[in-house]
């Protein structure tokens, strides 16, 4: 049996779409055969909520009079890039406040997104045409042009555990991770995560209408350091980190408890984003990729406290979920940097949409690459 | 009967370090021990974080034994406070805290926190990455 996305969008505009969560699905998976799951099930929702470094908003400030072409800014003392038109500006997630580390774009964003107020400061050599060279002033989401989340590379299709085998605690993107192997840390939501769900992208690439930090977005482009050349598990899977989406949405639209300000200790801003992506089953293939179990998706374990990374071992994201795995003959505890919690919200918010009508899907406008492999910097 | 339970830092002066204190505690004054951190060598000041825990007379008894051989006895005050509500139930700080005061709930994955587990090590603060957690130097 086969259907199109055309076949089930009439389902979901009649109301009559069966719509599960990724979890769902799984756990349907033990005991149904893909066939059975092509003929019950029309979409699965996926989700994931986790720190997505590789994002950031544009926003339009307006003109003031007279006119500044804004060549230097910062909002709240943190830099913004502003080597785009004169009023425009790109608030990045990481960038952060010179004097306080903890402090930085994300938490601009999340501030505009809530509502609150900014202090805009700019400088500028003065031209003719922008004669105004220095201002101050406060902005908030309701004097600004457009807020628009435009993030360059989220929702990893899989990454490494990270552990630590030195005899100081690290301190990084993954998290505290305590001396010899006092800890494991991951960040992917497994069974519910989007690229995990749909490894080969038959269904997910340019164009595809997202659940973007509260609201909905688009898939934009393949994200930055895509790659389709990873490993893959006995099951299909990437066993590593390898597909990335850049991503776009309203940001006027988005909401505080789906986009968060976090930051790491002694590495720097990040922010929380929340993804969900809604999946057709168009035929067994499908049904079989959506079926999966975290039992049935490998990752790597890495030594962070090792400058190279070395690859430590391998285990599952049934293993990880349980709060343990085993590594050198010693138990590890572990723990989830994404929120598996929020993601299910998000799954289920967005089961709630497709099922009453009101979130349709879409057909990809171009497929992402086939081949690509990424390039490592040489010094020279 | 009232139990008792108290958590303290013990200091031992270097000469009492190699007196077998939690074992004279335990055999001759009746009171559970739980030892939550100990730092202590031969011949040198030692640190024992520790909880002792039993009927009222008996903790008491305990204690004058502790004064009488010298051990400086520190009550622990400092607690962790927690901004539960903003919690984005990752796994950070559950992950880096070992007495398990906080834990992640396998089946609704949602962040739990036992205040009565923490015995204000820190870790955690410097690892919830919404920095959510910070100390608190109230009277225990």
């Amino acid at each position: 049996m086969t259907k199109s996305i055309q076949d089930i969008n009439e389902k979901i505009r009649a109301g009559k779409a069966v719509v599960l969560t990724a979890e769902e699905v799984s756990a349907m998976g033990r005991d149904h055969s893909p066939a059975e799951v092509t003929r019950k099930v029309d979409v699965v929702t996926t989700a994931t909520f986790g720190p997505m470094c590789s994002s950031g908003m544009f926003i339009n400030t307006g003109h003031a009079n007279p006119p500044i072409r804004m060549e230097r800014a910062t909002l709240n003392g943190v830099p913004v890039f502003s080597g785009i038109a004169a009023v425009d500006l790109y608030i990045g997630a990481t960038e952060n406040h010179p004097e306080d580390p903890a402090y930085g774009g994300a938490h601009i964003i999340e501030e505009l997104i809530a509502g609150k107020d900014v202090i805009l400061e700019a400088h500028a050599k003065g031209t003719d045409c922008y004669p105004l060279k220095d201002i101050k002033t406060s902005i908030n989401r309701e004097n600004i042009n457009e807020m628009i989340m435009f993030n360059p590379r989220n929702a990893y299709q899989n990454y490494p555990v990270a552990v630590n085998t030195s005899n100081r605690i690290k301190y990084t993107y993954m998290g505290s991770l305590l001396p010899r192997l006092g800890n494991a840390n991951f960040s992917t939501s497994g069974e519910l995560s989007p690229l995990l769900n749909d490894p080969d992208m038959r269904t997910i690439g340019m164009g595809t209408r997202i659940f973007l930090g509260g609201t909905t977005g688009y898939i934009s482009w393949h994200g930055t350091q895509f790659k389709s050349d990873a490993e893959l598990n006995e099951f299909g899977v990437p066993i590593s980190n390898a597909a990335t989406l850049a991503v776009i949405g309203d940001a006027y639209r988005m909401s505080p408890e789906f986009i968060r300000a976090a930051y790491y200790e002694k590495y720097g801003v990040s922010m929380f984003v929340g993804i969900g992506i809604p999946i057709p089953v168009l035929d067994e293939d499908m049904a079989s990729r959506l079926m999966i179990r975290n039992e049935q998706i490998t990752t790597r374990i890495l030594d962070y406290g090792d400058p190279d990374h070395p690859e430590l071992g391998r285990c599952n994201y049934q293993e990880l979920m349980s709060g343990e795995i085993s590594l050198k003959n010693k138990k590890i505890k572990t723990a989830s940097l994404s929120s598996i919690y929020q993601a299910r919200k998000i799954a289920a918010i967005l089961k709630k949409q497709v099922a009453e009508g009101s979130f349709l899907l879409t057909e990809a406008l171009e497929a992402f690459p086939k081949e690509k492999s990424i390039k490592s910097l040489d010094i020279r | 009967m009232a139990s008792s339970k108290r958590r303290m830092v013990l200091r031992f002066p270097a000469d009492s370090v190699n007196e077998p204190i939690t074992y004279i505690l335990i055999k001759d004054y009746d009171v559970m021990i739980n030892i939550l951190n100990a730092d202590i060598s031969h011949g040198r000041e030692g640190n024992l974080l520790i909880e002792i825990s039993g009927e009222k007379g008996s903790v008491e008894r305990s204690m004058n034994y502790l004064k009488s051989k010298h051990v400086e006895i520190s009550p622990v005050v400092k607690t962790i406070l927690f901004n539960q509500s903003d919690c984005i139930h990752c796994g950070a700080c559950a992950s880096v805290c070992f007495p398990g005061a906080l834990s992640m709930d396998l089946d609704s994955r949602e962040l739990r926190f036992s205040p009565d587990k923490c015995i204000a090590c820190e870790l955690c603060i410097k690892a919830c990455p919404l920095r959510l957690f910070e100390l608190n130097f109230g009277v225990n």
